[in-house]
């Protein structure tokens, strides 16, 4: 399949109910801090729920399980999708959503490891998280452990140079249980990548630093579930997963829009409207 | 100072299992002898500062004590935001080992001249910043390394300096004394400047003018109400840091004094300029031009005195 095909894919694929309530969490969210990253939160929800709910070894009672799977949510604004599924599988109350960004919450708007259960780094400035998961990586190798480390990275966040630095260390220490997964909306704060910094090929860029390169439609929870289970065929090769997402995908008016990347002022008739897509 | 260190982190391997090794594009020979021997705890990495600190914290957030090193300036400049964020945000005992502290490189000019790095390294939370004067007190740092969680920053000096101290029993986190206490002169200091400053101690007593040397390896939090009295009771108080005049022991002995109400009036204040500097040659020749050296000390300390 071609790019446009994967980007029509998940542009038209339909969400099942669990993604639409996971959604719901994410608009709770929202709603309580009154602000908020919504299309960024909304391009990985997928991603994150195929890990959390098939992918991954992790105990939500026990969240510091020796041999749990890792998982660094690089870019760290899309949180609310994070908060929701970690709630969703009780790391926290679903009560808790409303309190983002609240002056005594456990959930500010960029993930902060520490007092909330299932973070695992603080991350929000970019082109942190892959460096800190070859390291993870490594240590797992040093420990003769067999977990897994997940990162998740932006495509906008690919114009940092510590994200290069990192992909050839990994390659260079055959990280075979490292998985590197690229939210690919294509749409940065500004406007389009294509537009801001054109990124293409990006298989080919991730393939050339040694990495075992897959794509998927990054909406499309069986195929994400049938990705991001198989380790890495190639032996010590790290893994890279294009996964084509629509920013802001389920709430209409988010779609593809640079409007809803970040608002810091939402209303509740704004929510309200933004509910109705879940109706 | 640096070879002593890099040899002693072999040790600290050898004897705790969470000890790792990172350098960045070092130079063959490294380490080599932990290399052979604990090759999964060596990484030599390529030249990629950031990567390597966030690399360090991952490694920390495991469980594991990282000793990294490079040239100081790319540690502190190229990857502040990666030691502020992965490494001191998540309270993380990485260990930041800078070659080159202050003026060791000034043949090589401005980018490698460390004159700053006390100040970035003060101004982020949790890191403790050290400066020893030579390898012993060097070795006493990186043995309580191994007791201390939280994020280090080590100045190295150029190495082969004279040595000045003696392996301590108590904390390196102390301040060191030298000389007779309620002395005319005070000189406080820190890093390789001790040795100077002892030169400027054994002039100054040729002619028969006292001094107490106040040496200080560990720059967060200055312990010296024990030295209160015989400070206010010097008639010149000189500070000696090889460092821009703001951010660094100066900067940490004024906030000590404030605190404690006294007066700063008998302080001068001998640094490198706040500005990068477009001479080279030597560390020495920048000691000299900005009478850091221990003749220019007491000479100095003379004519203060003659002129009260």
């Amino acid at each position: 399949m071609s790019e446009i095909d994967y980007y029509k894919e998940s542009l038209l694929i339909a969400l099942d109910s669990r993604s639409i309530e996971i959604r719901r969490l994410v608009l709770n969210g929202l709603e309580g801090g009154g602000r908020g990253h919504l299309g960024p939160a909304l391009s990985l929800l997928e991603i994150l729920r195929s890990l959390y709910d098939s992918v991954m070894l992790h105990d939500p009672a026990n969240s510091k399980l020796e041999m749990r799977d890792r998982f660094i949510l690089s870019k760290g604004h899309g949180v609310l999708g994070l908060y929701a599924v970690l709630a969703m599988h009780g790391y926290f109350p679903i009560e808790e959503l409303n309190t983002f960004c609240k002056f005594d919450s456990r959930l500010p708007g960029h993930p902060e490891s520490g007092a909330l259960p299932g973070i695992e780094f603080s991350t929000g400035s970019l082109g942190h998280g892959l460096p800190v998961a070859v390291g993870m990586a490594a240590s797992s190798r040093i420990k003769n452990q067999n977990w897994r480390t997940f990162v998740l990275i932006g495509d906008g966040e690919m114009g940092e140079g510590s994200i290069w630095e990192a992909a050839l260390h990994a390659s260079k220490h055959q990280l075979g249980r490292l998985t590197v997964i690229m939210d690919y909306n294509k749409m940065q704060a500004s406007g389009s990548i294509k537009q801001v910094l054109p990124l293409e090929p990006i298989l080919q860029k991730w393939e050339s630093f040694g990495f075992e390169v897959s794509q998927v439609n990054g909406h499309d929870v069986t195929a994400l579930t049938s990705n991001l289970s198989t380790p890495s065929m190639s032996v010590g090769k790290p893994r890279f997963v294009l996964a084509h997402t629509v920013k802001g995908k389920g709430l209409g008016v988010a779609e593809n829009s640079s409007k809803w990347h970040h608002k810091a002022k939402i209303t509740i008739e704004e929510v309200s409207m933004l509910r109705e897509y879940l109706a | 100072m640096r070879q002593a260190a890099l040899k002693h982190i072999h040790q600290l391997a050898k004897k705790d299992g969470r000890v790792v090794f990172i350098g960045s594009d070092l130079g063959s020979g490294t380490l080599e002898e932990m290399k052979i021997e604990y090759p999964d705890r060596f990484f030599m990495e390529g030249i990629s500062e950031q990567h390597m600190v966030g690399f360090a914290a991952g490694l920390a957030v495991e469980g594991f004590i990282p000793y990294m090193n490079t040239i100081g300036t790319f540690f502190t400049r190229r990857a502040y935001e990666q030691i502020a964020l992965d490494v001191a945000l998540h309270s993380l005992p990485v260990r930041i080992l800078a070659s080159g502290g202050g003026m060791v490189y000034a043949p090589l000019g401005p980018t490698h001249t460390s004159i700053d790095d006390f100040s970035l390294m003060l101004n982020i939370p949790k890191m403790k910043v050290f400066a020893p004067a030579d390898a012993i007190e060097m070795l006493d740092i990186l043995d309580y390394s191994l007791t201390d969680s939280a994020p280090m920053f080590i100045r190295f000096g150029k190495g082969g300096e004279k040595i000045v101290t003696e392996s301590m029993e108590r904390s390196p986190l102390l301040p060191k004394s030298f000389g007779e206490s309620n002395s005319t002169v005070t000189i406080c200091t820190t890093g390789v400047l001790l040795q100077h400053a002892l030169e400027a101690q054994e002039i100054l007593s040729l002619k028969n003018v006292s001094v107490t040397v106040l040496h200080f390896p560990y720059l967060n939090v200055l312990e010296i109400s024990n030295f209160f009295e015989n400070i206010s009771n010097s008639e010149i108080v000189i500070v000696a840091e090889e460092h821009i005049p703001r951010g660094g022991l100066f900067t940490q002995l004024l906030h000590e004094f404030y605190q404690n109400h006294l007066s700063v009036e008998k302080f001068i204040h001998l640094s490198l300029p706040a500005s990068y500097s477009h001479k080279y040659g030597s560390q020495i020749d920048h000691f000299a031009s900005n009478l850091l050296t221990g003749r220019a000390m007491a000479d100095l300390a003379i004519e203060r005195l003659a002129s009260r």
